[in-house]
């Protein structure tokens, strides 16, 4: 714990030297730039990231930089404020970032997004899932992480395959995650041949279900499984009171539920089913990378957010490297037609993609409190519903 | 017939954390006259309290009651720390007072303990429902129905029978007067807070037990929900912050009980929309008292 705690105190220092205007490095160096939301609602999803961004630098530095150049990275804080995002993504522009990491969340990553196209500066969200993110600010923006369309493909080819026919979806309007993920799984379920017996709503921090799972209980014809991207708090509340009312239909999950409380909630998440970016099996990418953050973190790592971070680190090598300059335009170009750069995660794919990455989906289940890999998933695009 | 009762149980259970969460919020502003939003960071406390104590290995029963009295202590230290220096300061002082609490609390909880969420393992027991006349009553539901019930029976007893209760009492009915009769104002102030964590603890424990979790933000809605009540019942009445816990929670399960699908997606606007209502007939709150105009 001790440990931890320094490294993140180091972490937050270092991010406030940064917003000091310390001099950035020395004209043979490479700069990238993180304007995340390391305090606030994104600090779940950002902190981590970061950490597995510098990861990745200290193993890119290590093998002898980008195109023999030492490369460093700039952190600032958003403070996870919208209006913010844009003030930082300014600041990382001046001080001459040839690439920015943007935050977690949709609003957030479009503030910061579009200066760093009016700037001709590529940008990616480390983990905004919304697969219209990058068209909605221009031809800089990528996408990094599991789009949700994608997740809800796999989830629902998983969920025909079990032989499901009826389902019903729980979804929240408070954000693009957790109301289209579901959506995008009915609609891949119904080309599917399934069908969408009804479809549930909650408002986000709810802590009482008790009225959508008496809906679920008189439900005609009963659904075969149910599907939602809800998260914690939500998410753990909705399955203790479902199974306390003694449904026990297959529930699946999406990566948001990826975090050791959906572990320790024992009987009631046994047998649940969820996608997220990668699972580490022996000998895998993911594997290796989980023996590297231990070592240097001291701690183990408990979430794929760190993992997804250190890819979009390598993704962002592999571009400058491809492109052979540090170019702005260039970047973007060579960013644009990656493929199979080999990450923690498996394998990225940005060629023909419109700046939404092709990458692997895993499916694991919750057994015993542990979890088993049920399984690496890419569908094929006919069946990945449009964004 | 069955889902009618089936929900009044569930609107009487969560309007029972509702009701514990807005009364310490009362009880605080009924003496200083302060809605303190760094309440909610009380639970999030507890929550971390009961996160390490299992994690040492103390067994649930020992870790919810060390987590009680953790957010009982540091509601009393943060009134000692922050709140005492600016008592005599307009409301507003006070006010962003409260949020700057809330926000160092946020700032030290996700950079020195973590920003991602930690697993509080609830046993399964906790997890059944019961069986009473045909109803489904979940464990963690009855527990709740049983803490507020328990809780605001010792509290009513306390604010009538000892003679601190009657300070308080007579505090939120005028604080100077209540002085000159000999009253120590920092015992009633401190007594608010202390009540107020305690409360909040409670609260925090039930949340907790359905979430099966805590993070650094968890504190903020709940807060916003116990204000909503506190408002809702009338600014200052100890009775109308339960009443309205209470209401409130009745208006948001029966909304999502009974709206038809299609006017789902406007529930919490409806539900704050029936709350402006009832303030517009009635301006003081539920059980508020008019203030006399002297």
């Amino acid at each position: 714990m001790f440990r931890a705690s320094t490294t993140r105190i180091a972490a937050v220092a270092a991010g406030l030297v940064a917003a000091g205007g310390v001099a950035q490095g020395d004209s043979h160096g490479i700069t990238i730039g993180y304007a995340g939301g390391f305090t606030g609602y994104l600090a779940p999803y950002d902190q981590p990231s970061l950490n597995g961004v510098q990861l990745a630098l200290d193993q890119i530095n290590a093998a002898g930089g980008i195109m023999g150049m030492p490369v460093e990275i700039v952190v600032k804080d958003t403070r996870s404020d919208t209006a913010q995002a844009a003030v930082v993504a300014q600041e990382l522009i001046d001080e001459g970032v040839v690439a920015m990491i943007v935050s977690c969340d949709v609003d957030p990553a479009v503030a910061s997004g579009v200066m760093a196209q009016a700037a001709e500066i590529p940008s990616a969200s480390s983990c905004a899932s919304t697969p219209t993110l990058p068209a909605a600010v221009g031809p800089y923006m990528f996408s990094n992480y599991t789009a949700d369309n994608l997740q809800g493909a796999v989830l629902a080819e998983y969920a025909r395959g079990q032989g499901y026919e009826n389902a019903y979806i729980l979804l929240s309007r408070d954000t693009p995650y957790t109301e289209k993920l579901p959506e995008y799984f009915g609609e891949a379920f119904e080309a599917m041949g399934g069908t969408v017996v009804a479809v549930g709503e909650y408002t986000m921090g709810q802590q009482d279900f008790s009225a959508e799972v008496t809906n679920i209980g008189g439900l005609d014809p009963s659904p075969d499984v149910i599907q939602t991207s809800a998260y914690e708090p939500d998410f753990p509340a909705f399955i203790k009171q479902l199974r306390a009312a003694g449904i026990d239909t297959p529930v699946l999950g999406s990566d948001g539920i990826d975090s050791p409380t959906t572990f320790a909630l024992g009987d009631v998440a046994e047998g649940v089913v969820f996608s997220n970016a990668g699972f580490a099996s022996p000998g895998s990418a993911l594997e290796a990378f989980e023996m590297a953050y231990e070592e240097k973190y001291g701690m183990p790592n408990d979430t794929v957010f760190t993992a997804t971070g250190y890819d979009l680190m390598m993704v962002i090598a592999a571009a400058i490297e491809a492109a052979g300059s540090t170019d702005g335009p260039a970047i973007r170009d060579a960013w644009d037609n990656l493929e199979n750069v080999q990450v923690a995660t498996g394998s990225i794919t940005y060629k023909d993609q419109n700046r939404v990455p092709v990458r692997v989906v895993a499916l694991n289940q919750v057994s015993g409190g542990e979890r088993v890999h049920v399984g690496d998933f890419s569908p094929d695009s006919s069946m990945i519903p449009a964004p | 017939m069955d889902i009618l009762i089936q929900q009044f149980v569930n609107a009487l259970s969560l309007g029972g954390t509702y009701a514990l969460l807005a009364l310490g919020l009362a009880m605080v502003f009924s003496v200083l006259g302060l809605i303190n939003f760094a309440h909610g960071d009380l639970m999030t406390l507890t929550g971390y309290a009961m996160f390490f104590a299992i994690g040492a290995g103390l067994g649930l029963p020992l870790a919810i009651v060390l987590g009680i009295a953790c957010a009982t202590l540091a509601a009393v230290a943060m009134e000692r720390v922050a709140f005492r220096p600016v008592r005599d300061a307009n409301t507003a002082t006070m006010l962003l007072t409260s949020l700057a609490v809330s926000t160092i609390l946020h700032m030290l909880f996700q950079n020195l303990i973590s920003a991602r969420p930690r697993a509080i393992p609830v046993p399964s027991w906790m997890i059944g429902a019961v069986d009473v006349g045909g109803l489904a009553i979940g464990v963690i539901q009855l527990m709740s129905i049983t803490a507020t019930a328990l809780l605001l029976i010792a509290l009513s007893v306390f604010l009538r029978r000892s003679i601190l209760g009657i300070a308080m009492r007579a505090a939120a009915l005028d604080f100077p007067v209540t002085r000159l009769m000999g009253i120590n104002a920092n015992a009633v102030v401190a007594t608010a807070f202390g009540l107020s964590g305690l409360l909040a603890g409670v609260a925090g424990v039930l949340w907790l037990a359905q979430r099966g979790s805590v993070d650094p933000l968890m504190g903020f809605l709940p807060v916003l929900k116990a204000f909503i009540a506190v408002v809702l019942g009338g600014l200052g009445s100890l009775a109308g912050a339960v009443v309205g816990g209470f209401a409130l929670a009745f208006i948001e399960v029966f909304l999502r009980a009974f709206l038809p699908d299609g006017w789902l997606p406007f529930r919490e606007s409806i539900t704050l929309t029936l709350v402006i209502v009832l303030l517009l007939v009635r301006p003081e709150g539920l059980i508020g008292r008019r203030e006399n105009v002297r």
